[in-house]
Order: structure tokens, then C-alpha cells, then sequence
């Protein structure tokens, strides 16, 4: 298939297209692995119970250091008290359910035939939050403000973050078209 | 000692605040923040899946959020703000949650 580059469009009930090249598919998986791994569980075995451990309860309550896993668990709350209290009960799932919309994306793009990816409703919704978690952590990487998109585009093409800024586009400009085909549906 | 007050006034406001407070019926609400990250569509579609509201409330619920920085976009019990910033965060927006009566 040579068509020219559409992102996702719908196809018929409940089905949504996007035909990959190589170089997209890498890019996916590479990205979707990172994802998953930066949320893997904080390990800290001198603490840990087991049994609250099983149900979703962590000792920890306070915000992650890192600036990308902070804007991926944000604090529920202003005040500390309470943000902490929330993020020991579910920090641990959030990080499964992101986890989960990542693995879900890995999938599709390892079982692609020719390249091509169909989502149901339920894969696209899974697809767009890992895709935006991506944005989000490469946003934080990138400074990304409300008026910083006109410096982004202008960066030199040494710059390592040109390439990075590339991927942040073509991501949001992926989701877009996502979200059309399901709007679509909607109306 | 505390001295006690031989009065009360009765009015409507303290009638609705003691049932408040004896059916743990205080509204909390869930914000969502502007980020310059999160597209305009995406937000709108969040807003649509997680809560069923229409493409028009959505949509006006996002430009509030763009142009003024943040919106009530539930109200309900504690539990269910909880409940409500934990779908939003899964999805990615910046969202919290704090009592209604308390709002900026």
C-alpha cells in the first residue's frame, strides 16, 4: 500500500485503520517500551507490605522527583496531607492502568500485518492515552509552553531535540487524527 | 469554660449545612488545569468518554479551561471526585479535586 499518509481514519463500525511504515512502527514500540518501563513500581523492599502490597496500597506518599513521572501521577490535592493519603492508595493502579494503554499500543504494533493497525473503540481510547502520556513525558523533556511551538520549530538541525520535537508532532498530529475518526462516530 | 450561646438563628443556609454534615453530602468538585501539552480535541474527548456529556458541554468545558486555565468539570461526593480525578489522570489531564464551597 502506497497511499499517502493519513494517520488513523475510521473503517466501518467500530474499526479504526492507520497503515504504518517500518520506521513508524520502531518509533511505536520504542517509545511504548519507555513508557512502560518509566512507570514500572518504585522498589522498596525494607518497607513493603506484602498483603497491603496485593491490594494496591504502597508505603509511598510522597510525589515522584522525577519531572515526567510527577506530570504522569500528579497530586490529586493541593494540600500535601491529602494528596499523599490519595496517592497511597492509588498510585499503584495508575501506574498499571498507563502501563496497560502502553502495552495495549505495543501489541497492535507487533501484530500489524503489513503494517496496518485496526483498533475497536476500546483499543483506540487505550491508544490515545498511551499517546498522550508519550507527549506528555516528551513535553516535559522539551519545555514545551503554551507559546514555545514557534522556537521548537526553528530548532537547529544539530540539536538533539529536533529529532525529539519531531516525534512530539507527529504524535499529536497522530492522536488528532484518531480522535477525528472517533468524533466522527459520535456525531 | 466556653461560654454557650443562649441563641441560635435558624435560617435555611444552617438547616442545609447540618444535613450536610450528618449525610457527609458536602459537594466536592474536580477541577482540570490547562496544560499546553494536551490538544484541544483530546481534552474535549476525554471530557465526553469519562463523563457522557455532549459534544457541545465538552467542548465549552475545554475552551473554559483553555482561556481561564481550569474548570469544574464534576460535582458529587468526595468519593466520587476521587474516583472521577483518577479516570482523568489515567487518560492524562491535570485534574484535582477539592470542596465545592471552597473553590476560587
Amino acid at each position: 500500500m502506497t497511499e499517502i499518509q493519513h494517520g488513523f481514519f475510521r473503517h466501518g463500525d467500530n474499526s479504526y485503520l492507520a497503515n504504518f511504515t517500518e520506521a513508524e512502527r520502531e518509533v511505536l514500540l520504542n517509545l511504548a517500551e519507555q513508557i512502560i518501563e518509566l512507570l514500572a513500581e518504585r522498589v522498596d523492599h525494607h518497607n513493603e507490605d506484602p498483603l497491603a502490597a496485593m491490594v494496591g496500597i504502597t508505603v509511598h506518599d510522597t510525589p515522584p522527583e522525577d519531572e515526567v513521572l510527577l506530570r504522569l501521577l500528579p497530586n490529586a490535592y493541593a494540600d500535601q496531607v491529602d494528596a499523599s493519603e490519595f496517592r497511597r492508595y492509588t498510585e499503584s493502579t495508575l501506574r498499571q492502568k498507563k502501563q496497560a494503554h502502553a502495552m495495549a499500543m505495543r501489541m497492535h504494533v507487533k501484530t500489524a500485518v503489513d503494517g496496518i493497525v485496526e483498533l475497536d473503540h476500546d483499543s483506540a481510547n487505550a491508544w490515545l492515552g498511551a499517546m498522550n502520556d508519550v507527549r506528555l513525558a516528551l513535553g516535559v523533556r522539551l519545555k514545551v509552553e503554551e507559546n514555545t511551538h514557534q522556537e521548537l520549530e526553528l530548532l537547529a538541525p544539530d540539536d538533539p531535540m529536533r529529532g525529539v520535537y519531531a516525534v512530539y508532532s507527529w504524535l499529536g498530529w497522530l492522536q488528532e487524527s484518531l480522535i477525528d475518526a472517533l468524533m466522527d462516530e459520535s456525531e | 469554660m466556653a461560654k454557650v450561646k443562649s441563641k441560635i438563628e435558624v435560617n435555611e443556609k444552617l438547616d442545609e449545612e447540618l444535613k450536610a454534615i450528618f449525610n457527609g453530602d458536602i459537594p466536592w468538585v474536580t477541577i482540570v488545569w490547562d496544560d499546553p501539552v494536551n490538544l484541544m480535541t483530546y481534552v474535549t474527548y476525554v471530557l465526553m468518554e469519562l463523563f457522557g456529556y455532549s459534544k457541545e458541554r465538552a467542548h465549552e468545558l475545554m475552551m473554559k479551561v483553555h482561556t481561564e486555565g481550569k474548570a469544574v468539570v464534576s460535582t458529587g461526593s468526595r468519593e466520587e471526585m476521587e474516583h472521577d480525578v483518577a479516570r482523568l489522570h489515567e487518560y492524562g489531564l491535570w485534574a484535582t479535586l477539592q470542596r465545592g464551597d471552597q473553590v476560587l
